[in-house]
């Protein structure tokens, strides 16, 4: 590693919630793993090359444990991939496990099943924005429809109750909190309590959900830790909050800030649509740092020997932009020859939700094109507010149809 | 053409389904995959190859 004098301090600057630091460029052509200062004041490797992130997230040298996590270096003062965890000796098991038991709910099959369901609820959003927000022809996307659709998604996969919506909300956002110091850790506690509550309540009747199938799972398997069962449904209500949301907004502000994006849409909803979900996936870039892991030994890559339990901060924003893998790489291109990105990961990690995720982001943006086609920005890019967490996004989305 | 998957090492991901779901499923008791047609026919080669390469543990292998 070169001295700390040399060391850059993430996050790096960018200049709107669309694009990234100009110095992922330089970084990607000249130190593709670079020496950097986390957030949280510590030692970690930052990786901006498709070629390196792809190659380090299939890499089963890295993980997300440590073997001291008391002396790994700690990322952000978020909640959330903020450091290690799960058990350095058993976590390629436990997470085989893990994924087992959640895969066949999150199949594509199973997905595509939902996608009738999506649309209607998509429909009556679109219905009541248009109807409550009559009188002025402007309403915020974010509320009306970016937020509500997958949060009702997760709710009825897990099995959680709606109506406790607003408190799980507030626990992911101040979990994902990067300005709030202690809080964060402190949501997490309160939404661990909270699904303690939630488990208990559905142990006497189980029903068809995620979190029924866990809690039975749990009930059958004595090495199926307890603290860890709740933990991952925490982790699920989580994603299902901060991943998808964050994206419409992002993939609806890539669309509205070029005529030209959109009218393409409009113009081809069913035929369009695909390439364009795909498109957001890979410029989308939300939080300005990446996917957390911990090195198992010593690695030599890219010109830099990696020490067993160091951190790397895996850009997946910065390899879907690396030029050397796709041409006019800042380009907003659904037409571009390049099909593969990183944004649902790489790897054994890879996205659980993804098709989920998909499935969602193609029925809102082929309803929206369908059924708003006059639909801009009410607002310049510039002054929305952008959310202060590790995920990202937009904390309003003003978009008026007159 | 020929296609050979890797129960091994599928995570479940899906992604083949998406690009050939004539060719790749997801078995409903683990979501991993399962091969619905280890032959296709040639004109399926790019969707194939595709799915191949979005794979996210390199557990699908296509040859002509």
């Amino acid at each position: 590693m070169s001295i700390d004098a040399e060391r850059l301090k993430l996050p790096l600057a960018r200049p709107n919630v669309l694009d990234l630091a100009p110095l992922y460029e330089v970084l990607r052509r000249e130190a593709p793993i670079a020496p950097v200062t986390t957030p949280a004041g510590d030692p970690a490797w930052l990786v901006t090359r498709y070629e390196e992130v792809r190659l380090l997230l299939g890499d089963k040298r890295f993980g997300r444990s440590h073997p001291e996590p008391e002396k790994a270096s700690r990322i952000s003062t978020a909640a959330v991939q903020d450091g290690p965890t799960g058990e350095y000796a058993t976590e390629e098991a436990d997470h085989t496990r893990m994924r087992r038991l959640l895969t066949p709910a999150f199949s594509a099959k199973r997905m595509r099943m939902l996608g009738d369901n999506m649309e209607e609820l998509v429909d009556a959003c679109i219905d009541q924005l248009i109807a409550e927000h009559s009188s002025t022809g402007v309403a915020d996307l974010h509320h009306g429809l970016a937020f509500p659709l997958p949060v009702a998604m997760i709710c009825r996969l897990l099995g959680v109750p709606e109506e406790d919506n607003e408190k799980f909300a507030s626990l992911s956002e101040r979990m994902a909190g990067t300005e709030i110091g202690e809080e964060a850790h402190q949501a997490r506690e309160e939404f661990f309590r909270y699904m303690v509550g939630l488990v208990e309540s559905k142990r006497g009747a189980l029903g068809e959900d995620v979190i029924s199938d866990l809690v039975r799972a749990q009930s059958e398997d004595p090495s199926f830790d307890y603290v860890e069962m709740v933990r991952l449904c925490v982790g699920l209500l989580f994603a299902g909050h901060e991943t998808t949301v964050n994206r419409i907004g992002l993939g609806v502000l890539f669309l509205l800030t070029d005529r030209s994006r959109w009218d393409a849409l409009v113009a081809d909803p069913d035929g369009r649509v695909d390439a364009v979900v795909e498109e957001v996936m890979r410029l989308g870039a939300p939080g300005d740092l990446g996917l957390l892991r911990y090195a198992r030994e010593d690695v030599d890559i890219a010109g830099v020997t990696i020490k067993a339990g160091d951190a790397l901060v895996l850009s997946t924003n910065a390899a879907n932009r690396d030029a050397s893998v796709y041409s006019e790489a800042e380009e907003f291109n659904p037409d571009r020859p390049e099909r593969t990105h990183l944004g649902f990961g790489h790897g054994a990690h890879f996205c659980i939700g993804a098709s989920l995720a998909r499935t969602e982001l193609r029925v809102v943006f082929a309803a929206l094109a369908k059924r708003l086609p006059s639909m801009r920005l009410a607002k310049d890019l510039d002054s929305l507010q952008v959310r202060a967490t590790l995920t990202g996004g937009v904390a309003e989305l003003p978009i008026t149809w007159r | 053409m020929k296609v050979v998957v890797d129960q091994g090492k599928c995570v479940g991901a899906g992604q083949c389904v998406l690009a050939a779901d004539d060719v790749f499923d997801q078995r409903d008791d683990d979501g991993l995959v399962d091969l619905l047609d280890a032959s296709p026919p040639a004109e399926r080669l790019a969707d194939v190859r595709h799915a191949a390469a979005v794979c996210p543990a390199s557990a699908i292998a296509v040859s002509e």
